[in-house]
């Protein structure tokens, strides 16, 4: 099934998936100079799949709510994002993700690049109730920091109350690599074009997550495009 | 013949500590250069400098290659005039295929020198070809620069990458550590058929083993950042054969 797109949501969106349904979304966020808070609310029943690909690629200040309750066993939710804040923009996401009941699996994948004077900020919560044994529950926060004033607030966290779980959470907050710069300039890659490049391959792994082929290159197009703009 | 890189009187520190104290180096075009040498006696580190890493601070004398002042130069612009570094450690880059990873270094480097960008096709076919070089096979272009890559495979990917930008001069920074001899006999072979009267090569390796496959013209023995001896490749023998004491002793 072609994942939809949902461009430039705005207040309060409610997404129900019935036992056995799956879904795949693309949010792409690329209003220049909105303000504003989307909120998702989500509850998968039992074998339930949704995949969901955030792209906040221009906003002033922009907060992504998002709570997920996995409610019938066998649910699945993939939630990841790229975000992009430069100049002076925000850009966060606040995620809780409810396990509610045995069997259910969630990952995460949230990767910022922040740019001048730009704020990421991530928020996420992994609660697994005391029934919900058999979870697994993967949550991770990678930020790349472009310039000196940049900033990125992360704040993963976990709260399991079941004894039978595999549950993970990390966060980077991290600079473009040195060693990779050289060893690309080494090969004649000018630094500019290494430093897109090492922001391109941080990208690719959230792009990667959108199924759709068409979808996907296009998307990518658009990273690069406002990536290369940036220089 | 000409001069292609001339190293006068080179100093160089790492924070306050000074690594190379002096080294001296001439290098025609068609040579081949090994540079020998115990543990840090500035192997890594000159090779380093003439890459342009900016982690040393060149204190002292002059680096010319090609009548330029190669030390002003960005690594970048080094690339393009035709110097190539084979790193001792490859930088493993995830997310970068080999294939972009070379696409990006080639269209770079053609536009720099004034060629005609190349079709897809066209570098398809450049990548087979050198990749044939070395003896990678068709999988190796889609796997992340030297990610999940054996010591072997990230040597073998120097010497493919050397093949696709063909420069000028290639130093070779200790290529053979790791290896073993089917290892070093591809990377050798790969070496050799690029050898031509219009480029040089520098081979810094540890061991005479290397120089039974690239035959050198000249040795030079490093030692605490000076070159101590210089001589034909009979020297690389009498290495192997008494280690680096009566040449240190000798020196001193």
């Amino acid at each position: 099934m072609d994942p939809q797109l949902i461009t430039n949501p705005t207040g309060r969106m409610q997404l129900a998936l019935e036992a056995g349904a799956s879904a795949e979304y693309v949010v792409l966020q690329d209003a220049a100079g909105h303000e504003g808070e989307a909120e998702f609310e989500i509850s998968l029943a039992e074998g339930a799949s949704l995949k969901m690909v955030f792209l906040s690629l221009d906003a002033a200040v922009l907060r992504n709510r998002i709570h997920v309750s996995l409610s019938g066993r066998h649910a699945e939710c993939d939630l990841s994002g790229l975000y992009l804040p430069r100049g002076t923009q925000e850009m966060g996401f606040d995620i809780r993700m409810d396990h509610l009941v045995p069997e259910c699996r969630s990952t995460q994948l949230f990767k910022s690049i922040v740019d001048e004077k730009a704020v990421a900020r991530f928020f996420g919560l992994i609660k697994v109730v005391p029934d919900a044994q058999k979870t697994e529950a993967y949550q991770a926060n990678h930020n790349l920091l472009l310039s000196e004033e940049a900033r990125a607030y992360t704040k993963p966290q976990l709260e399991i109350y079941a004894d039978d779980v595999k549950c993970s959470h990390g966060a980077t907050v991290g600079r473009l690599n040195e060693d990779e710069l050289f060893y690309m300039r080494s090969r004649g890659i000018s630094l500019p074009e290494a430093r897109l490049l090492q922001q391109m391959a941080f990208t690719g792994e959230v792009l990667e997550k959108i199924s759709a082929l068409p979808l996907r290159e296009k998307m990518l197009e658009q990273v690069d495009n406002l990536l290369r703009s940036r220089r | 013949m000409n001069t292609l890189l001339k190293i006068e009187n080179l100093h160089a520190s790492v924070g306050e500590k000074e690594i190379l104290r002096g080294i001296d180096l001439e290098i025609k075009a068609g040579e081949v250069h090994a540079i020998m040498g115990p543990n840090g006696s500035g192997k890594s580190t000159l090779s380093a400098v003439l890459a342009g890493r900016d982690s040393f601070t060149v204190t002292e004398g002059s680096v010319t290659y090609d009548g330029r002042d190669l030390l002003s130069l960005s690594p970048e612009e080094r690339s393009w005039a035709g110097i190539f570094l084979g790193f001792q450690y490859p930088v493993e880059i995830p997310g970068v295929s080999n294939v972009s990873f070379m696409k990006a270094a080639v269209a770079e480097q053609r536009k720099q020198r004034g060629q005609e960008p190349l079709s897809s096709a066209q570098f398809l076919k450049l990548m087979r070809e050198k990749m044939a070089y070395v003896e990678m096979d068709g999988s190796f272009s889609s796997r992340g620069v030297n990610v999940g890559f054996s010591g072997g495979e990230k040597k073998r990917n120097e010497i493919f990458q050397m093949a696709m930008l063909e420069p000028r001069l290639a130093i070779l920074d200790e290529t053979d550590s790791g290896l073993d001899v089917d290892a070093l006999r591809i990377v050798a072979t790969g070496v050799n058929k690029m050898k031509r009267p219009d480029n040089a090569f520098i081979v810094i390796t540890h061991y005479q083993r290397l120089l039974d496959y690239i035959v050198p013209d000249v040795i030079h023995v490093l030692y605490k950042g000076r070159i101590i001896k210089t001589a034909g490749k009979e020297l690389a023998l009498q290495i192997e054969e008494k280690g680096y004491d009566w040449l240190i002793q000798e020196s001193e």
